[in-house]
């Protein structure tokens, strides 16, 4: 830990200060004022398009965090030649590769926790002016749901840190994560459609069969961590699906990030 | 306290691969305290024997060691000051930002690094823009900040790649006073340049490399000869790859 932390630390304030992040909280924040107008308009199912728009607008704002941000904190390192200066230090590259994904890992966390903040308060204002279309509501269930995007977004980081130990520009890091993130949240939906075509009346190659198989074991299955629905119907979500889920999480992105510093050990800088 | 021992490289470039000699069986001894310049025109093969030295590049061939320890492991590196050609750091950072993680990744306690960071800042004249992002700084003053990046740790060698690129007079006799400084106080500075006045005025001995390969090295007094430059031996040593010297 203690050659990763001066380095995670000086990722995270680069992170913090970087003027995208304000772009992205204002675009959060538009979408937490729309989520107010939004209910005000239908009428209908207040409580849960509420909580499912205050929910939707951190996923969708975290994720542009990691897409835009960073995936730049590692790949400004390797435009720039900053890491010359990081590892002239007395830090391997492995340890470089798990001190930014550190600081990265405590920017999401920080982000998510503001974002989270403010969806919280969006969702309050909301149940404030329209009461009864809150009859089942609870607070915990949103909770757990912002826990586990916040998890979903460090596993993403994770993913763009592997891709970024071997691709040649950022540009190519951040399609790879793009496809990653929308494999990864359609693909086990996309399986149990191919595994049983015949429920809905289609065909499926055996090619296709065996090319969503591989897909959906060689990406992480996102839309495990997406409990939105359960948290707009305050419906129960049980302690052994979040604790697979979290167990699920970290282990991927562990897999992920210890892979990255493996490909990134082998790299040289000229 | 420096040695380069038969380090050989090759990159490919390009789409074909076309290989790219860049060092070929360099051997180079530094002694402790020692101001070593290291001279050759652009492209010659200085920045990469630096970058050998940082493990930043890995050689082909051959063994590179400092303080008798292989520059592979990282452990060295809290010995070692760096100071890049052209260096970049991070946008939004302010230069007691900078010298926190040069101090403490390399080991200093956080009350260390409070004594020595305004020291060191007011030496390479930065103490009063200490807290304004590194971005806002002139070419010369992120230079003077690698330069205190390099130093705040005290490392006992000093590799220097052109410090004084881009910068002023003012910039240049600050940094060539810190060099000084550095003799003085024994460190071991290893310094690429090209260019021939500051070689002179600083350093102990002399290396002379071009197309990657060592065309003269020794101390400075006994390889120019009486009645001759440093400029005349330097163009001499590289006549070969010129095609002769230049009229």
């Amino acid at each position: 830990m203690r050659p990763l932390w001066p380095l995670a630390v000086i990722t995270f304030k680069e992170g913090i200060r970087n003027r995208a992040l304000y772009g992205i909280f204002l675009l959060a924040l538009l979408l937490f004022v729309a989520n107010f107008l939004i209910c005000g308009m239908i009428m209908q199912e207040v409580g849960k398009v509420a909580v499912d728009v205050a929910l939707s607008a951190v996923s969708f704002s975290g994720l542009l965090l990691v897409l835009f941000v960073g995936i730049n904190l590692l790949a400004k390192d390797l435009d720039r030649r900053t890491i010359y200066m990081v590892l002239a230090r007395p830090i391997s590259r492995r340890h470089y590769i798990w001190g930014k994904f550190l600081g990265m890992a405590m920017l999401i966390v920080t982000a998510t926790a503001m974002l989270g903040g403010c969806a919280l308060l969006s969702i309050g204002s909301v149940r404030w002016a329209f009461p009864s279309y809150f009859p089942r509501f609870a607070w915990s269930p949103v909770l757990l749901a912002l826990m586990l995007i916040t998890l979903m977004l460090v596993l993403l980081a994770g993913m763009s840190f592997l891709f970024a130990s071997f691709a040649t520009s950022s540009f190519v890091t951040l399609i790879l994560t793009v496809v990653s993130y929308l494999i990864g949240h359609g693909v086990a939906a996309i399986k149990a459609l191919v595994e049983s075509p015949a429920a809905v009346g289609i065909e499926v190659s055996a090619t296709t069969v065996r090319v969503v198989k591989a897909a959906y074991y060689l990406f992480p299955n996102l839309s495990l961590f997406d409990i939105k629905v359960q948290a707009a119907h305050n419906l129960p979500v049980s302690w052994t699906y979040l604790a697979g889920t979290v167990a699920y999480g970290l282990f991927y992105t562990a897999l992920s990030v210890t892979l990255a510093g493996l490909v990134f050990s082998r790299r040289e800088f000229p | 306290m420096v040695s380069i021992q038969g380090i050989s490289k090759t990159f490919r470039e390009g789409l074909s691969s076309r290989k790219v000699q860049a060092l070929q069986r360099l051997t180079l001894e530094i002694a402790s305290g020692e101001v070593f310049g290291f001279l050759g025109p652009n492209g010659a093969g200085k920045s990469t024997s630096i970058k050998v030295l940082l493990n930043l590049i890995r050689p082909d061939d051959g063994k590179a060691t400092i303080l008798d320890r292989d520059v592979s492991d990282r452990r060295v590196r809290r010995q070692v000051g760096y100071l890049p050609e052209n260096p970049y750091f991070y946008d939004y950072l302010n230069a007691d930002e900078l010298l926190w993680f040069g101090g403490r990744s390399s080991g200093m306690t956080a009350d260390d690094l409070r004594h020595k960071t305004p020291a060191l800042l007011e030496r390479v004249g930065l103490l009063e823009a200490r807290k304004r992002p590194l971005r806002t700084y002139s070419k010369g003053m992120v230079q003077r900040a690698g330069l205190a990046l390099a130093l705040i740790h005290d490392p006992a060698v000093v590799i220097l790649d052109e410090p004084m690129s881009g910068l002023d007079p003012v910039g240049r006799k600050m940094v060539g006073d810190l060099i000084l400084d550095l003799k003085h106080q024994g460190k071991t500075v290893f310094f690429s340049s090209h260019i021939l006045n500051d070689i002179e005025r600083f350093c102990d001995r002399i290396g002379i490399i071009a197309g990657g390969r060592l065309r003269l090295v020794g101390e400075l007094d006994k390889v120019v000869p009486a009645g001759e430059t440093l400029e005349g031996l330097f163009l001499r040593a590289i006549a070969d790859d010129f095609g002769g010297l230049p009229s």
